[in-house]
């Protein structure tokens, strides 16, 4: 019964992407959508096994869905928040968890290969055994704790108590020793793959089936993700997309920044991905064909990409003199 | 007995046992750049085609070469039997010892067009025709007293004797062979087919860069003055420039410091020092050598483009860069150390020697690639193929050739967990 229900979502998706795939922003509403709809069917799956939900709860996305920007191709990130502590509750939950999961690959979207699902129970607590973890991975500050951590806030609520997700960013943001953490966050984020060389050309792919091609997810959007988190992190922001963090980046923190510019060509950049990205699939819609573009095109790429490595280098020197300033 | 004699016959022993020691860089260098599956029948063949080129040269070999006869080729001393030469002063056998390493050395170059995909046979069988009719001529004309060494050619080590020619019999196999499975795309993009041991690359690179002592140096053939010291210091430049250019060459275009390309640039700069290392002045040499780390970075880009597989890029490392080291005597060769032939272009010499230079890279570069390519043409069509089949190149021809893996335990678990 309830695939047969699934495979209605799916053939929504299918008939609604076309139009939305236009613009980027119609494309995130519409996966936010699907999502929607993949929730209220296995909450009624659910209902029918174990009843109604114990307790409010939040459902939220995270990686590319809570920062809203999926391509046409998603994989699925995702958690839940529930308000009572308790083993009832946890396992619930984690059916939902997992009736969300096993709905959303039906309708398209590949498990996460890191086990970022709410059907993990990692990804599946109670707000108080929450705010636990995202301690523990403060004061662990290991590679692997930090990038949870990273994870995290980029959650974004997709279903429920809007507040859930909201309250545990502040706890972070409140409990963190930002001179502690920063550097953690940096060392974790530092990596970020060279988009144009030193002679001002752009650095495609020099070998397999992409030859050619400019991958627009290493070289274009991490740059510009990780740097604007970064900024989120410092001024307390609890969004969660590169876009409405910058719209609510504070003008002093960080006075060099051009906020308005980086706006703009971090739209622009989506726009490439989803116009000129061969949607096949998940892979090849990263890759931005530059034989495709004009001359004025190609060089906006490389404005874009020059842009985002001086922003994220900008945030950078501005977090770490903070550091060896000692702020807390 | 001569001192001199002893000790010209002493040095140059110790370069035979350098040159033959550079066959255990080539088995490092080729079983680095290339996959696993094929290791054991890399490293195997090497030794191998060694010891088929090694008889080969002891049988007609040297008397082609060296033999008395006419401008084209030797025709004397076959099956040589130890004694000393009239005209050298030192050992008959040390003499010998050391042009039958360099032979071995050529053959081994001109293996790497093979590598990953040609029959065990195919290395036999070509192992006896190269040591017979493609070297052998090339060697005569310009070390046996043949018409280009009557012409002034200068090749001291053999850029253009020993490298280029087993390029251009590498060239000529690539070409028949056609690339490996997996290496292009329908699209025609290429894709990267890594080797699996980029330390084995990069010791591979040392092991040669210090036989190239022997190689280089050892070409003096004597100790007379202490001048291999100056040949093995312009040697050492040449590599060391190589190196840094191809790191500088790869940063620049890729943004990344390439390390197998780098190691292709140490390769490079030795391969283009070798025809010039006793003609030039030491600042030549880093100029040379740099040039051949740079050349070596577009031309490894060239062979891809053109869709000529080569998977250790014997193709540039020994082609590109022995045209280029050959070339660049006519413009280096000094009035002091040019013993043969003329200055180069920046030394008062004119276009001359220049001209010498490009004819014997044309007309040696030619001959090597003609022959290869008639001679591997007949034994393809003699032998029903030259190319194991695609099943026996994807299970490997560590399996297929000689029926046991280099890795047995890795390469028999990764199976597994493809099958």
């Amino acid at each position: 019964m309830s695939r047969s229900s699934y495979t209605e979502i799916q053939k929504f998706r299918f008939n609604q992407m076309d139009e939305a795939a236009i613009d980027p922003l119609s494309l995130n509403r519409l996966h936010d959508e699907i999502f929607q709809r993949v929730i209220t069917q296995a909450m009624g799956q659910i209902a029918k096994d174990y009843g109604p939900p114990p307790c409010p709860f939040s459902f939220f996305v995270t990686g590319s869905a809570g920062r809203m920007e999926q391509s046409i191709w998603s994989d699925q990130d995702h958690g839940i928040i529930f308000h009572d502590d308790g083993h009832e509750e946890q396992f619930y939950f984690l059916q939902l968890g997992r009736e969300i999961s096993t709905g959303l690959c039906q309708v398209g979207y590949p498990y996460c290969h890191g086990g970022v699902m709410s059907s993990n129970p990692l990804w599946c607590k109670s707000s108080s055994q929450w705010q636990k973890q995202l301690s523990k991975w403060m004061n662990e500050a290991d590679w692997e704790a930090t990038r949870y951590l990273l994870i995290f806030l980029d959650a974004r609520n997709l279903f429920g108590e809007q507040t859930f997700v909201q309250q545990l960013k502040k706890h972070v943001y409140h409990t963190a020793n930002q001179s502690l953490l920063m550097p953690n966050l940096l060392a974790n984020t530092m990596y970020y793959k060279k988009g144009v060389n030193v002679l001002g050309k752009l650095l495609t792919e020099t070998h397999g089936p992409y030859a050619g091609s400019l991958n627009i997810k290493e070289i274009g959007l991490f740059p510009y993700v990780n740097a604007v988190r970064l900024i989120a992190i410092k001024d307390h922001i609890v969004e969660a997309s590169t876009l409405s963090r910058l719209e609510a980046m504070s003008e002093t923190s960080f006075p060099t920044i051009d906020k308005k510019g980086y706006i703009q060509q971090f739209q622009k950049l989506l726009n490439y991905r989803l116009l000129f990205g061969d949607q096949t699939n998940y892979t090849s819609s990263h890759y931005l064909p530059i034989k495709q573009l004009t001359k004025q095109q190609t060089k906006e790429v490389k404005d874009i990409i020059k842009d985002g490595a001086a922003l994220y280098h900008a945030v950078r020197k501005s977090l770490e003199k903070d550091v060896s300033n000692g702020i807390k | 007995m001569d001192t001199v004699f002893l000790m010209n016959s002493m040095w140059v022993m110790l370069g035979a046992v350098l040159v033959i020691l550079m066959i255990g860089g080539f088995i490092l260098l080729e079983t680095g750049s290339t996959r696993m599956k094929n290791a054991g029948h890399i490293a195997g063949k090497t030794i191998l085609t060694f010891s088929i080129g090694s008889i080969l040269f002891w049988a007609v070999g040297f008397g082609l070469i060296f033999g008395k006869g006419n401008s084209l080729i030797g025709f004397s001393h076959f099956f040589y039997s130890g004694y000393d030469i009239d005209s050298l002063s030192l050992s008959g056998a040390v003499f010998f010892l050391f042009q039958l390493a360099f032979a071995g050395i050529s053959l081994t170059i001109a293996f790497g067009g093979f590598a990953e995909r040609a029959k065990l046979s195919a290395y036999l069988v070509f192992a006896v025709l190269f040591s017979i009719i493609v070297y052998p001529p090339i060697a005569h004309w310009i070390w046996g007293g043949g018409w280009l060494a009557e012409h002034g050619k200068q090749d001291f080590a053999g850029s253009t004797v020993v490298h280029l020619t087993g390029a251009m019999a590498a060239l000529a196999a690539t070409i028949i062979l056609k690339p490996r499975i997996g290496k292009y795309n329908k699209d025609g993009s290429a894709n990267n087919l890594a080797g699996h041991n980029q330390v084995f690359t990069a010791l591979s690179v040392l092991l040669l860069w210090v036989g190239w002592f022997g190689f280089n140096a050892g070409s003096t053939l004597s100790v007379d003055k202490g001048f291999f010291g100056f040949v093995a210091v312009n040697t050492n430049l040449a590599a060391a420039a190589g190196t840094v250019a191809a790191m500088i060459i790869s940063w620049i275009v890729l943004g990344k410091a390439d390390v197998p390309m780098m190691l292709n640039g140490a390769l490079a700069g030795l391969v283009a020092i070798t025809a010039s290392c006793a003609f030039v002045e030491t600042w030549a040499a880093v100029v040379i050598g740099f040039i051949a780390g740079i050349l070596v970075f577009y031309s490894i880009r060239f062979f891809e483009k053109m869709k000529i597989d080569d998977p250790i890029a014997a193709l540039s490392v020994h082609g590109a860069a022995g045209v280029w080291g050959t070339l660049s005597t006519g413009f280096f060769a000094t009035k002091e150390l040019a013993t043969v032939g003329q200055p180069g272009l920046f030394y008062g010499g004119g276009l001359h020697q220049l001209g010498v230079q490009a004819l014997g890279v044309v007309v040696c570069g030619a001959f090597a690639f003609i022959v290869s390519f008639i001679l591997l043409s007949i034994m393809k069509a003699a032998m029903n193929g030259l190319r194991v089949t695609e099943e026996e190149e994807i299970i490997g021809l560590d399996m297929s050739e000689h029926g046991s893996y280099g890795y047995p335990e890795l390469v028999k678990s990764e199976q597994k967990l493809h099958a």
